[in-house]
């Protein structure tokens, strides 16, 4: 489902805290039935990333994102990665285009 | 607790194109309220479950559409609480009985998905989910997919114990003329089936149903039924990233104890439970987490035959939300339906003997909500 311009520029706000972050993959799958404005993309993998954080009482954060440029089989638990920008979903014609975060093996 | 289940009505769960959500409602509640020999003018408010009604068609304010429609005029709500919706109504319908606000209440679990493609489904699904899961591009089969790999790290869980809990699940459902998918499955025919989101095929996920549930339930402890003796609801986290574990849901742990210490019996003296197994994992992680056998046992547990028909405690006798089918908002009130009816010998095939004590488990998204009812003849 599109965001509205206003919550784009919200979350895009926040972006900059996650730049060039490392982190270690936790866990992934593959999707190949995508929801509304990620079908182009099947199949595309998603897997849980935790980041170190020293600002939180766990000293950890995890969360949910796209692991981008790799082919699968390359992939291994714990695997190292780095978060990186790109576009999320798909705009149509008039639409404000969404970043967020994804990440790619070191 | 003196609640008691009165009357019960279910629709055939499947593709209804003929049918509208107010007709799915209308046709499960008239067999409720005639099963349970009251007259209409006797129900004092009704209970509606649903999740994605107003999302898909833009019709919302449920509980009057409903209400009136059975020529009911007293309290009409909504509940929404995602997969779980109907649990939480049953759980909030006992609440206004045992406060003293209402004599004898309807709940109805009703869900129309059928009239909307694949994609627009996931995407109206993953409102039980967070705005980070979405943005991520998951799937309700992503996330159970993501705790499924997880388990199969720690636990050694394979996809063949996956695959057991649809071929044990397709089998009770054969028995279940309700069922969407009233046939059996080989483990090689849900092994080969095509990815949904790896490791689940096809028939490691629970279909898009449309369907509706009804029950009666009263304070009236003097009428012919069943005791709902526990009810109880535990939350979590909506995110499951948010989660100290992947291999656990904790909601159903504390919903579970809380449930069972209402009723005063144990996890040992269940004879018949309906859990949610909207994916192969669920069900496995729902045996661990409900008690049934240690943590990481859950995938030998069920391929072993323990929960089959004829096994010490069956599960899903309905078929579950795999082979039965998963009208979303439907199935917490399908569950009380089965095992109401389990406990009152009335499934045929399906009975299971001496069944004096019953189990439901309701979760909603991954398990942010949890609802455990048990049930006493």
């Amino acid at each position: 489902m599109n965001s509205s311009p206003v919550q784009i520029w919200r979350k895009h706000k926040n972006l900059h805290n996650y730049l060039g972050k490392t982190g270690r993959l936790l866990v992934w799958t593959k999707i190949f039935v995508a929801p509304t404005g990620f079908e182009h993309q099947t199949p595309y993998i998603v897997g849980i990333v935790q980041f170190e954080d020293p600002s939180t009482s766990s000293g950890q954060v995890r969360l949910p994102a796209q692991v981008v440029d790799c082919p699968e089989e390359s992939l291994k638990v714990n695997q190292k990665v780095q978060v990186v920008i790109r576009k999320i979903g798909k705009a149509k014609a008039e639409d404000v285009i969404e970043y967020g975060i994804k990440v790619k093996p070191l | 607790m003196k609640v008691k289940v009165l009357g019960t009505g279910l629709t055939k769960f499947g593709e209804h194109w003929d049918k509208s959500l107010k007709d799915l409602a209308f046709a499960a509640a008239k067999e409720a309220i005639e099963d349970s020999g009251l007259d209409t003018d006797k129900i004092d408010a009704v209970f509606v479950a649903n999740m994605l009604h107003g999302k898909l068609t833009g019709q919302d304010h449920l509980g009057a559409l409903v209400a009136s429609n059975l020529g009911i005029v007293g309290g009409a709500f909504r509940v929404e609480a995602a997969c779980a919706s109907g649990g939480i109504a049953i759980h909030l319908a006992i609440q206004s009985l045992m406060s003293g606000t209402y004599k004898n209440v309807l709940v109805v679990g009703a869900e129309k998905m059928t009239d909307a493609g694949a994609s627009e489904i996931s995407s109206a699904l993953m409102g039980a989910g967070s705005e980070d899961e979405r943005k991520a591009g998951l799937t309700f089969p992503a996330l159970y997919a993501l705790m499924a790999k997880a388990h199969m790290q720690k636990y050694g869980t394979t996809r063949s114990h996956l695959a057991s809990v649809s071929v044990k699940n397709h089998y009770h459902a054969s028995l279940n003329e309700k069922a969407q998918f009233p046939y059996e499955v080989t483990l090689e025919k849900v092994l080969e089936s095509p990815i949904i989101s790896s490791p689940f095929t096809l028939f490691d996920v629970c279909p898009v149903t449309d369907g509706a549930g009804a029950v009666v339930l009263s304070s009236d402890s003097t009428q012919p039924g069943v005791f709902i003796t526990g009810s109880a609801v535990a939350t979590d986290t909506v995110d499951l990233s948010q989660r100290s574990s992947l291999i656990e849901i904790a909601a159903t742990r504390q919903a579970a104890k809380e449930a069972l210490k209402q009723a005063g019996v144990k996890i040992s003296d269940i004879k018949v439970a309906e859990v949610h197994d909207c994916f192969t994992i669920a069900e496995i992680l729902a045996m661990e987490d409900l008690g049934f056998c240690q943590k990481g046992e859950g995938g030998k547990f069920i391929q072993k035959g323990s929960t089959k028909l004829g096994g010490s405690c069956p599960v899903n006798t309905s078929g579950g939300l795999k082979a039965c089918g998963h009208p979303v908002a439907a199935t917490g009130v399908k569950q009380i339906i089965e095992i109401t009816r389990q406990l009152q010998g009335r499934v045929g095939k399906r009975q299971v003997a001496n069944a004096d004590v019953g189990l439901t488990h309701n979760v909603g998204g991954t398990g942010g909500t949890v609802v455990v009812h048990v049930l006493q003849t």
